[in-house]
């Protein structure tokens, strides 16, 4: 078991700085998400920590040691890949021991391992096939028992998932925290499924172009964002964002939305009227009668998912996605109004960074 | 009540049956003179040039059996075994071996020895011939096995297809592999070389095929009767027996034989192999 720490770490592709000087600790027996959009460098980053991709400036270290220049195979690291990367010339039990034969190991304490790893990934009946012969479930598990095999001190994987369909995804998310309470290895997985990390990770990175965009426990995340781009990327379905003004008063700020005004818990230091823009989860927002709320408007699609309702409305500042009472039966066309849970209600000054709570 | 689940009649498609049509007597053309080649070394001499019946009225291997008794033909078949096995064996390998290296390592000079090797497949071999039989004959190789495979292993197209298809390897394959600790050669011969299993048998059939039916090069390097190939050996039959039909298309019937034989054989091999370098299912 070990901790990684990355200290300054940049990647450069000739002009192009993909990462750029970058500090994080992921704690011993942590499971660390790296979340971000396509291009923001989660891949980069965690190829950086298996070795497969050179370091041009700053230091990696896996528990004790520095690695930063040392062969991927030396790192005592593993990786599962998002296309699995199974030999399809070779049979499950020869993909699993793969590292062993190379190292010469011999055949019945490589066919020992196979069948403990196996045991652990319910893959015992499956040792004798080869990958073409298998499901998309039963073949990303295979390439866990790969890894699995080498007994890393860290687990990377890069987006395992993404190749599955939506309910063998959740088995196998299911599956991979199982699989981390039994073995409390670090483990650091890249996904751009939001849902994923927060239901995997104790610990996100939000990464937007190469740089921290925040890090910290999932429910902190999601509810203190620390900036408009994480609030927009954690949370599904997405948070709404109104454009607003704003001036600090003594009791907090005097927004105005429109033709309405309220005042936030939130602490800025400007004393002037701003622009800024207000962020609310779906869930914060309350369908009231027309006239009742803070922000008119009138439903354009409702979508019933018998648990709970969406509803999306149309309002001057553009859609806003309400998620209401599923007992509520709404149609679109009708003229209703919005008004917003004030505590929840987060601030995003013009920069895009959040406005500190009162 | 009508059965829902009956096969609707096949309907009759005029395209697809003339296309078929076609296909069938273009192939009977290309097969008529293999054929032809058979049934006249089935004839007795005095026969082929009277019998003209698509089968022989008095069939025989009298040919057959003077042509191997009076010719060297056992030895022509054991110097086109030694010279196509060698040059299929050595053409695949380092075909093989260059592929993986301009495909997968870096090192000063990949591009150029990239480029050289694709301008040497704009060189017809017989533009070289007669440097090849210089300095062949300079190292005193001619008349030996060597003298004949060596110019016969400038084979760049192999190279560009091993390079192809490493190229169209997902990198992940390689990367999974370095991860688990393998070496280069441990890739080449453990990762790469078995992914493209397909390719090298299509490869090795496919040489093994034109090394055995060269004629050119094995013509000018053995001029010892003894160390011809089958090929260059039944042009001497033809220049003993003169024009005795019978014997002298005995002879291509035995020279091909043996290529016939292989890839009829390894045909259906071709064919798995390939599929089962096409990967994992989707």
């Amino acid at each position: 078991m070990a901790s990684v720490e990355l200290t300054g770490l940049a990647k450069r592709f000739g002009a192009v700085e993909v990462i750029r000087g970058l500090d994080l600790s992921v704690a011993d027996g942590s499971f660390c998400a790296l979340l971000g959009p396509s291009g923001c460098g989660k891949s980069t980053m965690l190829r950086m920590i298996a070795g497969l991709e050179s370091v041009s400036e700053g230091q990696i270290r896996i528990g004790d040691t520095e690695v930063t220049h040392v062969e991927p195979a030396k790192r005592g690291v593993a990786m599962v890949f998002q296309n699995y990367a199974l030999y399809p010339h070779l049979t499950v039990a020869q993909n699993i021991t793969f590292s062993m034969s190379l190292a010469g190991d011999a055949k019945a304490k490589q066919a020992e391992a196979a069948t403990r790893v196996a045991k652990m990934l319910q893959l015992e009946p499956l040792l004798g096939r080869r990958p073409a012969e298998l499901s998309g479930g039963q073949r990303q598990r295979v390439a866990i028992g790969r890894a699995l095999v080498r007994d890393p001190k860290v687990f990377l994987f890069d987006e395992p998932l993404s190749n599955l369909d939506a309910l063998l995804r959740g088995q196998m998310r299911l599956e991979l925290a199982r699989l981390h309470a039994d073995l409390g290895r670090t483990m650091i997985y890249v996904t751009h499924d939001q849902v994923e990390a927060m239901t995997l990770a104790d610990k996100i990175v939000v990464l937007d172009k190469g740089k921290i965009s925040q890090a910290g426990a999932p429910l902190d995340l999601y509810n203190a964002p620390a900036n408009r781009f994480v609030a927009g990327f954690i949370g599904s379905p997405a948070m709404n964002f109104l454009p607003a003004r704003a001036s600090s008063t003594a009791k907090g700020l005097q927004v105005t939305l429109g033709a309405a005004t309220m005042t936030l818990p939130a602490r800025a230091t400007f004393a002037a009227e701003r622009p800024i823009e207000l962020g609310v989860r779906p869930e914060d927002v309350r369908l009231t009668n027309s006239g009742d709320g803070t922000l008119p408007g009138r439903v354009a699609v409702v979508e019933a998912l018998g648990n709970t309702t969406f509803v999306h409305v149309d309002t001057e500042f553009g859609q806003v996605n309400v998620e209401s009472d599923p007992a509520l039966r709404l149609e679109a066309g009708v003229n209703v109004a919005l008004s917003f849970e004030k505590d929840k209600v987060h601030v995003f000054d013009a920069e895009g960074a959040t406005l500190p709570k009162l | 009540m009508s059965n829902q689940h009956a096969t609707p009649a096949r309907r009759f498609d005029l395209g697809a049956t003339l296309l078929t049509l076609l296909t069938i007597i273009a192939a009977a053309i290309w097969f008529f003179p293999v054929y032809w080649g058979i049934v006249t070394s089935l004839r007795y001499d005095d026969q082929t040039v009277k019998d003209f019946a698509l089968i022989p009225m008095e069939p025989t291997l009298k040919n057959y059996i003077f042509d191997i008794q009076n010719s060297n033909l056992p030895i022509w078949y054991l110097n086109s075994t030694i010279v196509s096995v060698g040059v299929t064996f050595l053409v695949v390998f380092m075909g093989a071996c260059t592929g993986f290296a301009i495909s997968q390592l870096n090192f000063p000079g990949r591009k150029a020895l990239w480029w050289m090797i694709l301008a040497s497949f704009m060189v017809p071999v017989s533009a070289l011939i007669v440097n090849h039989f210089i300095i062949i004959a300079d190292v005193k190789l001619l008349n030996t096995h060597l003298g004949i495979i060596l110019p016969m292993l400038i084979a760049p197209v192999t190279v560009i297809v091993y390079k192809q298809f490493f190229d169209g390897l997902p990198k992940e394959f390689r990367e999974a592999a370095v991860m688990d600790g393998a070496t280069e050669f441990q890739l080449f011969f453990r990762v790469f070389l078995p992914m493209n299993w397909g390719v090298t048998t299509a490869l090795a059939i496919i040489t093994f095929i034109g090394a055995w039916n060269s004629f050119l090069w094995p013509f000018l390097a053995a001029q010892d009767e003894m160390m011809m190939t089958v090929t260059v050996g039944i042009t001497a039959v033809q220049d003993t027996f003169g024009v005795a039909y019978g014997r002298v298309l005995a002879g291509a019937v035995l020279a091909g034989l043996p290529v016939a034989t292989a890839y009829l054989l390894f045909q259906r091999r071709v064919t798995q192999a390939i599929t089962l370098s096409a990967g994992i299912k989707g």
